[in-house]
């Protein structure tokens, strides 16, 4: 009870069953299996209680027969047995169906994430992707395996009770009902009167959370400046504060809820009395007052458990509306021919990009040529990046159009263009595989040697030899964190192995220590031979030489050139190059001052 | 390592018995155990007033079993009873819950402020790994897994129990006989209990470990979507996600076998409780031991003794989740805090010393080996060399955000581990790579730099880090508040923001941890003006990367797999022949690279 206060008020009550309704074909009849099973189960938990009414009926009046005895004791016997029978198998099937639900369900997304532009994970965190993937479908076993067939069973079983109670004695039947809508009628007014805190409780709640994560976050901060007394105030405030509107909140909803609570098994003191008045009367006999005390008694559960199994559905629906809006994205469009490409020029013609309605690029146009090096530079958030995703269609343009060898990128098979792109990203994904694995994901049949080969050009074999397993050292275990540069020289490799036409490189010694950027910067070196090399980076000593530098600002290309030209115009890129100088590479300057005054 | 290590944890805890559960827990309430034991004696007292409706039917069974006639007095009494029955079902099921639900909050309160102090007492470093999300998840939704255990759980337990023992009580005092039969299949049935919930648990924490290596690999395909699509391996990709999918399901569908049985086993052992004492009932009224009312009643209550307990395989579910939800607590409640001295010394001077260094983490390898060097007052220290060489690491120990396991680091001739933390921190500014900003205002974000400090000051430090400016280009100025991580503001305006802090407080030592990202030239240049104002007539010890700061460094540390192999400043070690020498020599290679073909065979 106390953690069903937490839950948003407006919830869809049908957003679990619509997401796992189509992946439930080929598991239909076991789930029909499983709800009838829980059916026939709960039917089963009724019998006893008809051969206890037998055996009462009799021996009140006398007539209680040894046989018949006999066979009413063990008719109740097998009926208990094979109850649980039922209910565990039940219970079973359920789960397996849940289960294999949940797997399909799994696969979909994963087929589905496939199609869509790789735009859309640039922003996704880790934690977005495993609510997703894992703990959103997850939270359909509750459903699948409890909520239906347990739901569905008990209303079989209020109905199937109400309706012999009806049959047995209409009065007595009132006599046992008449409770029970007004303990339901309670426990929503006390649903509702906790309800008008529950906008504080939700605020406390997330106060709390943010409050704990700030906490943790900004420890190493705090502990620094010595503030872990005021920080530990707030934090501890949040929690006591909680802890009070859960209170308030339990003192509201207690008055009401638990007198609910307690009439729904109470039945018995009010069956009792109307059964004396009429078997005073003469119109009842005993065994029939006895049997709605046995039957009596548990009235109101199917309805209590119907209603604790609406909790869980509840739960889950906002879950599973992000779900199910997932899968409704449209997929990228794949409806290219494999081209054959004379060479390897990227163009870009007028290319306009945004997205949520803000613009990002304006009026894009250039050439990178085959064999050259184009560098894209600029301050950060100018754009330069979403000119380099570009092409590989992370995302697809507004306006405009960007060709590889003339061919327009979307009028190529996507897997074509794919091969023809390799491209490094600024965060180096590695999979917590083996190093040799996470080199060969470039190239899958890539032998041993070819691996190595491809690790020496990108400058890392030394380093992947000095560690204990070498090539076989799996990613993120045992304790060994690769530095930043060390994986992006895997990455790089990785890169290399793929031996693709069209090279981008995304910042890719963005978190190298400049020890290791000069040994990639000797990658990238080899690298570039006879391909199309486009790098974006922030160090302008390594953009230097490329043969044309185009300087993105606000979203469009503010001056283009070589290095030596820039500097003469004075222009944006002067300014950048000054400050680059000013700010550490001052060295660059004094060995190198031919160039850069 | 550390997988291992949970793993240990998981197998040592799981032999525990639920008892051990029960007693931890008990000991854990604390201040609200009275709360807690009211909630289980008035649910306790609720199951016993529904015992007075029981006696309320024995007695209309018995006066008119025979065809006797019900009498007013009868009458009158039957109602009293039922009319109590009532009354004290109402009073004491709102007592129950009413204490049951007031002590579980708060004790759920105190194990989240006991958490939360214990995490600040931990040594740093400690929190600093890339599981943060645990201890967060811990004292939200964890410890909410132990209130519902406290409010609903253990009541309802007492429930279970309350109204079968009741039920037994009355049959004894109808039969002793019978009475004992009942609790025959409930004593035969307890075994089973146990055995299927210590089965349960067992097979639950594998499957949390089976599943979550299978989850891991699942959101690796999701995080490494991007990768495997541009590299055209979707179909590679796809097919060790499914074998992780399959793997999951698998599973999850064994374990659902191996817990089918115990569990159908416990229900059709306890339940044979119907139908047992029924037929003894019969038996020995044929055999005219007893008389005709007697197998009647035992009937009726029969009934109300076997569902109670039924329902304790529910139990059994959030007991073990609140099980889970404890190990994870103790996880924390049981990593040893930072020692502080009794007796604290206080430093003479900022003079820093390493003396013969040995660090690593946990029982890793060594990270810093004999390391040893002094820094004088209001000096520049630089540490250069390879990545890995443990730069950062020793940056670290300084403020204890973790211990040495070896040798000692002095501040002015005082072992860091016998000053007060408190001071240590007021003697120490760390200036980290990744800034924090709390998700307050930025003047809070500011103050936080020094205690009372005023508007003034803070303004004053704002303008030395050069942050003064765009502060006030922003919509409220010092007043605007930044989200959650400071998410609105861009990487080198951050950077100013924690550099404004460090110069407010205006500690005697700086540390500096130079970001090794880089970010556009302009913001960079920026940052290292707001820096120089920061290090001003400090001692300062800077992790560097810029060959400005090296270059104008007193002393060089050259750092080489945990060791220091070099001392000396620039202009001596660039000539001695050393690592710092072929490190600045690849340095300068590097501002020089160009792609060429003259580069690519230099290179081979």
């Amino acid at each position: 009870m106390t953690t069903q206060a937490g839950e948003s008020q407006q919830v869809n009550y049908l957003a679990s069953l619509q997401l796992f309704a189509p992946h439930l074909r080929g598991s239909r009849i076991k789930f029909v299996a499983a709800v009838m099973l829980a059916v026939i189960a709960v039917f089963l938990e009724l019998l006893p209680i008809w051969a206890a009414y037998r055996l009462l009926s009799d021996a009140i009046v006398g007539e209680l027969e040894w046989p018949e005895a006999i066979k009413l004791v063990s008719f109740t016997a097998v009926a208990t047995a094979s109850g649980f029978v039922a209910m565990g198998s039940a219970l079973a099937l359920s789960h397996i169906v849940a289960f294999d639900v949940i797997y399909r369900l799994r696969s979909a997304l994963a087929r589905h994430m496939a199609t869509l532009p790789l735009g859309l994970f640039a922003t996704r965190r880790s934690a977005d992707a495993k609510r997703l993937i894992v703990d959103g479908p997850e939270q359909l076993e509750a459903v699948i395996a409890h909520g239906l067939p347990e739901g569905i069973s008990a209303v079989a079983s209020w109905i199937a009770v109400s309706l012999w109670l009806f049959a047995m004695d209409w009065r007595m039947a009132l006599a046992t009902i008449f409770v029970t809508p007004i303990s339901l009628a309670l426990l929503a007014f006390a649903t509702a009167r906790g309800g008008r805190r529950m906008a504080a409780y939700q605020a406390a709640n997330a106060r709390m959370n943010a409050a704990t994560s700030e906490y943790l976050a900004g420890m190493p901060v705090v502990k620094i400046f010595n503030r872990t007394g005021e920080s530990f105030k707030d934090v501890s405030d949040a929690v006591c504060d909680y802890a009070r509107i859960e209170t308030a909140w339990g003192r509201d909803y207690l008055p009401m809820g638990s007198t609910s609570q307690t009439l729904a098994l109470a039945n018995i003191v009010f069956i009792l009395p109307i059964g004396m008045i009429l078997l005073q009367a003469g119109s009842l006999d005993l065994g029939t007052l006895l049997f709605f005390v046995i039957l009596g008694a548990t009235y109101s559960q199917p309805l209590l458990r119907m209603f604790n199994q609406l909790h869980p559905i509840a739960h889950i629906s906002t879950d599973a509306m992000e779900i199910i809006e997932f899968l409704a994205l449209t997929p990228q469009a794949d409806i290219g021919k494999p081209s054959s490409l004379a060479h390897h020029d990227v163009t870009f013609e007028r290319v306009c990009f945004g997205y949520e309605g803000k613009e990002v690029l304006r009026d894009i146009s250039f050439t990178a040529k085959t064999g050259e090096v184009t560098a894209l530079i600029g301050p950060s958030g100018s754009g330069k990046s979403t000119i380099a995703s570009l092409i590989p269609r992370f995302h697809d343009v507004q306006h405009g159009r960007i060709t590889i060898g003339g061919i327009d990128v979307r009028d190529m098979r996507l897997e074509q263009l794919l091969d023809t792109v390799a491209f490094v990203f600024q965060d180096t994904f590695l999979f917590s595989e083996t190093i040799a694995a996470n080199i060969r994901f470039g190239r899958a049949d890539a032998s041993d040697a070819e691996v190595a080969a491809a690790a020496t050009a990108a400058r890392a074999n030394d380093f992947i030899l000095a560690l204990p397993n070498g090539y076989q050292t799996v990613i993120g275990a045992s304790g060994h964190r690769l530095s930043g540069g060390e994986r992006q020289r895997i990455a790089i490799a990785r890169a290399i192995l793929k031996d693709a036409p069209v090279i981008i490189l995304d910042e890719a010694t963005a978190f190298a220590d400049p020890e290791n950027e000069a040994l990639i910067q000797d990658a990238l070196g080899a690298l570039s031979k006879g391909r199309t090399l486009i790098m974006v980076a922030h160090r302008l000593h390594t953009t230097r030489f490329a043969e044309q530098i185009l300087v993105v600002a606000d979203g469009s290309i503010a001056e283009c050139g070589r290095h030596d030209d820039l500097l003469t115009r004075n222009g944006r890129y002067t300014r950048l190059w000054n400050d680059y100088i000013d700010t550490g590479t001052g060295m660059a300057r004094s060995s190198d001052g031919g160039i850069a005054s | 390592m550390m997988k291992a290590g949970n793993r240990k944890s998981h197998a040592g805890h799981s032999k525990s018995s639920d008892y051990h559960r029960l007693q931890r827990l008990w000991s854990l309430a604390g201040r609200q155990r009275d709360g807690v034991l009211r909630g289980i004696l008035y649910r306790f007292a609720q199951s016993i007033s529904l015992g007075f409706a029981l006696v309320a039917v024995i007695l209309v069974v018995e006066t008119t079993g025979e065809g006797g006639l019900i009498t007013p007095t009868d009458f009158l009494l039957v109602t009293l009873l039922l009319a109590l029955s009532l009354a004290g079902q109402l009073v004491f099921g709102y007592l129950a819950s009413a204490n049951s639900w007031t002590a579980s909050f708060q004790v759920s309160r105190d194990l989240r402020l006991s958490i939360l102090d214990r995490l600040r007492a931990l040594p740093l470093g400690q929190h600093m790994p890339q599981h943060r999300g645990d201890p967060v998840t811990l004292v939200t939704s964890d410890i909410k897994v132990v209130e519902t255990f406290l409010a609903d759980a253990l009541p309802r337990l007492a429930q279970a129990f309350g109204i079968p023992v009741v039920a037994i009580a009355l049959l004894v005092w109808v039969d002793v006989g019978l009475a004992m039969v009942a609790l025959v299949s409930i004593v035969l049935s307890a075994p089973v209990f146990l055995w299927s919930s210590r089965r349960l648990a067992a097979l639950a924490l594998r499957r949390q470990d089976l599943q979550a290596e299978a989850s891991a690999r699942m959101i690796e395909y999701a995080r490494g979507i991007a990768v495997i699509k541009a590299f055209n391996r979707i179909h590679a990709g796809q097919k060790s996600f499914h074998k992780a999918l399959i793997d999951f399901r698998d599973v999850s569908v064994r374990i659902v076998h191996h817990l089918v049985f115990p569990l159908i086993a416990f229900g059709v052992v306890l339940t044979t409780g119907v139908p047992l004492p029924i037929f003894v009932a019969c038996l020995r009224f044929f055999d005219a031991d007893i008389d005709q009312n007697t197998p009647t009643v035992a009937i009726v209550l029969v009934f109300s003794i076997y569902t109670p307990l039924l329902s304790l395989i529910g139990v059994m579910e959030i007991s073990r989740l609140a099980d889970a939800a404890l190990v994870r607590f103790d996880r924390i409640m049981m990593q040893t805090p930072l020692p502080q001295p009794c007796f604290p010394s206080e430093p003479r001077g900022f003079a820093l010393k390493f003396d013969r260094v040995q660090f690593a983490y946990g029982l890793g390898q060594p990270v810093l080996k004999q390391v040893t060097f002094e820094v004088p007052e209001k000096s520049v220290t630089a540490i250069v060399g390879p990545s890995g060489a443990g730069k950062s690491t020793l940056l670290n120990l300084l403020p204890r955000f973790f211990d040495v396991d070896d040798g000692a680091i002095l501040i002015g001739g005082v072992d860091v581990r016998e000053i007060s933390a408190e001071r240590l921190n007021d003697l120490i500014t760390v200036v980290f790579q990744e800034v924090y900003l709390f998700s307050g205002t930025i003047l809070d974000n500011i103050a936080i730099g020094r205690m009372g400090a005023d508007e003034v000051d803070i303004r004053a430090a704002a303008k030395a880090a050069l942050a003064h400016d765009f502060i006030m280009a922003l919509p409220d100025g010092y007043a605007t508040r930044v989200g959650e991580g400071g998410s609105r503001l861009s990487g080198g305006e951050r950077q100013r923001i924690s550099i404004a802090r460090a110069i407010l407080k205006d500690a005697p030592i700086v540390l500096l941890d130079e970001a090794t990202a880089a970010i556009d030239a302009t913001s960079e240049r920026e940052i290292q003006r707001a820096l120089s104002h920061l290090v001003q007539n400090k001692t300062l010890v800077v992790v560097a990367h810029k060959l400005s700061t090296i270059r104008h460094a007193h002393q060089i540390i050259v750092l080489d797999q945990g060791g220091v192999v070099e001392i000396g400043s620039h202009e001596t070690l660039a000539e001695a022949g050393g690592l710092y020498q072929r490190l600045w020599r690849r340095r300068l290679q590097s501002s020089n690279w160009r792609v060429t073909d003259a580069n690519l065979s230099a290179a081979k």
